[in-house]
């Protein structure tokens, strides 16, 4: 029974139905943050060793990001930390009443980072709405694309924003004693990178002078080759369509693809190498960076990458088509995987507003899903997009970011959790490059500059910021697996003549609700689009990103979201002589960690104070409500 | 680099060029040039796009790696090491006029109306806080920022077209009242070196766009390039003159007029939804990233993302442009004539004198099609106009037979 908290039960043929005898099945209480508020602000005003920490901005995420928190100088512990979105551009809004079509270019451009994940994500809810069923080939070029788009993300933020915390230049300052060790710890896998010591490894991830971090802005370039080939432009791809693709298929189309894919396959054995490297040195030096970041393994991802003979974009088979992805779809709580089925996935979600500014819908337009499941009155489907600025109250609201919960759990969503659920589940097809085994996922690497191995991601025993960074590296190994596997796959269809890259398709103008739900994934993992069309227009578009689940503000319960909650559980490492001089450097590598696309904006603020103390800005926009 | 910088070493470098007469490339007069990027309703993709760049790029730019032109400093959010305070106190330095070296504002992303949030008491995009007193510190909205880093800088860059046009953000029904940076600024707008806004537009922009006019304006003022020229709406001239479609490697399927009808076909890709005709934009032509891709190249629809219609007016988007719809009726009737005469003088062509002589390919791949009259005829007056007035290369069989042509002609008879 995978719901604890919903009122939600199954019959005797495992269909989910709402629990009887339960009247207003879906009401909460809210938790009042008042009390904690209080304690706070009394606790800095006797306490002179309990400080505040200011951040404003968070550079090297994408977008930009502030935050406050309050530490305890003495007890090294950070007391406090709030999440918080400041920015706002109503693509929701203004999605609503344009034609469904509109949809795959404007939601794009809600973020400039992860390209063409949303065209992708609005591209599935509109196939699922109309009933457009693409055929194999185009399955599989979406597939490459979005497998290349990830070979571009994910070093960026290994080497380029995440990476510079572990570089020379921030190090040495920050833990004199840690670089001394790193300048004599020679590198276990030295083999694979050619660096003799970890303070070599550091020293190359130095931000623009350094070998590693040049290294990796190149292969963003040389992976985002290989995505123009197929997409035309990025970040915001031209030929991602209802029914398919419209890139032009030659045999010069894989043939170009080629070098590239194996030049990102082999860079990942030497990505890889690195972050082990890194992490085992950090928790050799202290055991307690096993802590930085750390959260309860709580994880959901929408799954990715499409079985061409099973993807049918029908929501009455979507646990079917689901469980056959490259990533399979699933939540895992506690470090358990509870479900792999994307209907469950759906209706267990809900996205609450309480902390937000934006007002409540009040209406409840769909008791159930298309195949009769209950739905909450809180679920995107039922959810409509009010925005409401409003003066900013810790008690009351304070993000742009709405909290999404699963089972009314707090979720985090990150591309490990694709390794993870896809590990865990053993569900995967047999694949040529990838074995899940229960506890690890093995991924085999062809021959290029390095020889062929095999590397094997384990599901971590702790769940922290090095373990995050770790495995993003590791996915570097697995989506170029899935690259590989779609490449062979699509020549496959060359041979056998099936050539056809999309189906055609028609918006139909008639009174007939229709819904739709793209399940797919970004480069820092889960991502949906919930599509309500009528009238040959879209009546309501709801996008829920990987950062609205991690940067999400408290919800009605008082459960803090994830970035709160990881920053609340570091422990301050950083030597410093006196309190005055910290830099916040772990609090640093726990939010960057989860590799925030904070297009959108998070602060994380004194809880408790009922008064502004920094907030930010900016950018980008994959994070939020957009 | 340490080298030439180095005293000694430089002189003697100096001494070397002397009396060899060597100019090189000149020492560029400003030596430094500091980049503010602000992000207002943007969503990064033009940051991103400017880290794919590679003429030149970035890491070249920033490092001060190529010869003449001074080093840019860019304040970015995305790659500076600082966080918080050390970040932003450059663009108080820029703003107070303590910077030493000139600057310049680049801002990604439209400009939101912040009006309409304070009617709330908030705010739609800010960067840093002000105040004395933490507790009661302000937010500093982007528009300020504008206001302030506007008059002293050397230019204003729009990055994108969110920040040039209004972009997305400002399509119908957007709450938050964006607008261009044209439109923040207003009509009067000059920078410190008298100009106006500089457009470089895209939703994302092709990286190299950026780099280059970069690259344009610093080598003019160190004196090498020529004064880059600006169009009536201040986008770069050599990049945006041109429409799309004149470079599109699909133009010579409208000029025969055959269409795609549906996806990923390779044809002419107007009927299903490209603006390309109609379109400023050099991406067919540059590439979107070191020459790869590019819109029409791959089979993807031009939907005008370069222009200040951007969304609204090339909605919905994969419908056939009503202009399409017409002109592409009269490319149809040309174009079948011209299609039909067209393979008959290519197949023509795909035959070599010998093999004309002969009568025959000799290879088992393909039997080419026997020639009928209407082709036959065709030809001989296609030839007979190709030699109108000069040699007809095709009237000797042998040597002998031209030898003795040219013999006769040798001797003046």
């Amino acid at each position: 029974m995978c719901f604890q908290n919903l009122p939600i039960e199954f019959d005797e043929q495992g269909r989910p139905r709402l629990k009887s005898g339960v009247r207003d099945p879906y009401a909460y209480r809210r938790v009042s943050l008042a009390e904690q508020e209080e304690k706070l602000r009394e606790l800095m005003v006797r306490a002179g060793y309990i400080r505040s920490l200011d951040f404003d901005p968070v550079t090297r995420v994408a977008g930009a990001l502030a935050f406050h928190c309050v530490v305890d100088t003495k007890e090294r512990k950070v007391l406090s930390a709030n999440s918080m979105a400041t920015f706002f551009r109503g693509y929701e809004v203004i999605l609503r009443g344009r034609d469904p079509r509109d949809a795959i270019f404007i939601s794009s451009r809600a973020c400039g980072v992860c390209g063409g994940v949303h065209a992708t994500c609005s591209v599935e809810a509109i196939e699922m709405a109309f009933g457009i069923k693409p055929p194999p080939l185009g399955i599989v070029l979406r597939n490459l694309m979005l497998a290349l788009e990830f070979l571009y993300d994910h070093p960026l933020h290994l080497f380029l924003l995440a990476g510079p915390d572990y570089s020379q230049a921030l190090v040495e300052p920050t833990n004199p004693t840690v670089w001394a060790r790193a300048k004599e710890r020679e590198a276990p896998r030295s083999a694979a990178f050619g660096f003799k010591t970890i303070g070599d490894i550091m020293t190359a991830m130095n931000p623009l002078t350094g070998s590693l971090y040049l290294e990796a802005l190149e292969i963003t370039r040389i992976a985002r080759e290989g995505y123009v080939l197929l997409g035309g432009k990025y970040p915001h791809p031209e030929t991602v369509v209802p029914g398919g693709v419209s890139t032009f298929v030659s045999f010069q189309l894989f043939n170009e693809l080629y070098p590239i894919i194996v030049k990102l396959a082999d860079y990942a054995k030497k990505a890889i190498a690195i972050w082990d490297d890194l992490t085992e040195f950090f928790y050799e030096v202290n055991p307690l960076y096993r802590k930085v970041g750390a959260r309860p393994k709580n994880l959901i991802d929408s799954g990715i990458w499409d079985d061409p003979e099973a993807y049918d974009a029908d929501y009455a088979h979507c646990a079917q088509w689901g469980e056959r992805r490259w990533a399979t779809p699933g939540v895992i709580v506690d470090g358990k995987q509870v479900t792999t089925n994307l209907q469950l996935l759906n209706i267990g979600l809900e996205e609450f507003v309480e902390h937000s500014y934006y007002e409540e819908w009040g209406s409840q337009r769909f008791p159930t899903d298309p195949l009769g499941a209950p739905l909450s009155p809180f679920h995107p489907w039922n959810k409509l997009t009010k925005p409401k600025p409003s003066p900013q109250s810790w008690k009351e609201k304070y993000s742009w970011a709405t909290s999404p919960r699963w089972d009314r759990k707090v979720m985090e969503a990150c591309c490990v959790a694709r390794m993870w659920n896809t590990a865990a589940a053993q569900k995967l097809p047999s694949r040529r490059f990838i074995e899940p085994t229960g506890e690890s996922l093995r991924i085999l690497l062809p021959k290029g500059e390095h020889p062929e191995m095999v590397v094997e991601w384990r599901i971590p025993e702790e769940w922290n910021a090095f373990e995050r960074n770790r495995g993003r590296a590791y996915c570097i190994a697995y989506t170029a697996a899935v690259a590989l596997d779609n490449w062979v796959m699509g020549l496959e269809f060359l041979k056998q003549g099936k050539t056809k890259v999309s189906t055609p398709f028609t918006i139909p103008t008639d009174r007939k609700v229709r819904l739709g739900v793209g399940f797919w994934g970004a480069g820092r993992g889960y991502l949906t689009h919930h599509l309500v069309a009528e009238r040959g227009l879209i009546s309501n578009y709801q996008i829920i990103t990987p950062s609205t689940w991690c940067a999400s503000p408290r919800d009605p319960f008082g459960q803090p979201g994830p970035y709160e909650e990881a920053v609340m559980n570091t422990p301050i490492l950083e030597e410093a002589e006196k309190p005055e001089d910290l830099t916040g450097i772990d609090i640093l590598r726990a939010i960057r960690s989860f590799d925030p696309c904070m297009p959108c904006t998070t602060h994380i603020f004194l809880d408790g104070t009922g008064l502004v103390i920094t907030r930010e800005v900016n950018t980008c926009a994959c994070g939020l409500e957009d | 680099m340490t080298m030439a910088t180095s005293s000694p070493v430089r002189e003697r470098l100096e001494e070397l060029k002397t009396i060899a007469g060597l100019t090189g490339i000149p020492e560029p007069p400003i030596k430094e040039v500091h980049v503010f990027w602000l992000a207002g309703m943007s969503c990064d993709g033009c940051t991103i796009a400017v880290t794919g760049a590679t003429a030149p790029s970035i890491e070249e730019l920033l490092t001060g790696a190529i010869p003449g032109l001074p080093r840019v400093i860019l304040h970015h959010p995305v790659i500076a090491v600082e966080a918080g305070e050390d970040f932003v106190a450059w663009y108080y330095k820029a703003w107070r006029g303590e910077l030493g070296a000139p600057y310049v504002v680049v801002l990604e992303g439209s400009v939101p109306d912040e009006s309409r949030a304070q009617r709330t008491g908030g705010y739609w995009a800010a960067l840093g806080v002000e105040g004395a007193d933490p507790w009661m510190a302000q937010p500093v909205s982007v528009n300020e920022w504008l206001r302030r880093l506007a008059p002293g800088a050397a230019a204003m860059i729009a990055i994108g077209t969110c920040a040039t046009w209004g972009g997305v953000p400002a399509a119908a029904g957007n709450i938050t009242g964006s607008m261009s940076l044209m439109d923040f600024l207003g009509p009067n707008y000059k920078s410190a070196l008298g100009l106006p806004v500089i457009n470089i537009p895209g939703c994302s922009p092709v990286g190299d766009n950026f780099t280059e006019t970069v690259a344009a304006i610093l080598l003019y003022l160190v004196g090498l390039g020529p004064a880059p020229e600006f169009d009536e709406l201040g986008r770069p001239k050599w990049l945006f003159s041109e429409t799309v479609h004149r470079h599109c490697v699909l133009a010579g399927y409208y000029e025969e007029g055959t269409f795609a009808e549906a996806f990923g076909e390779r044809r002419c890709l107007v009927k299903v939804g490209c603006w390309g005709p109609v379109v400023q934009c050099n991406i067919v032509s540059r590439g979107a990233i070191r020459g790869k891709g590019g819109c029409m190249k791959v089979g993807g629809v031009c939907i005008g993302c370069t222009m200040p219609g951007f969304p609204d007016k090339f909605a919905p988007f994969y419908k056939t442009p009503p202009g399409a719809t017409f002109s592409s009726l009269f490319s149809k009737a040309v174009g079948f004539l011209m299609r039909k005469l067209r393979r008959i003088s290519m197949s023509e062509r795909n035959w070599t004198p010998l093999w004309d002589r002969k009568g025959a390919v000799p290879t088992p791949w393909g039997k080419p099609s026997r020639k009928s009259w209407f082709h036959r005829l065709v030809d001989s007056f296609y030839r007979w106009w190709q030699y109108r007035g000069s040699v007809r290369l095709d009237k000797w069989q042998t040597y002998e037979e031209k030898e003795r042509e040219m013999e006769v002609i040798w001797m003046g008879r």
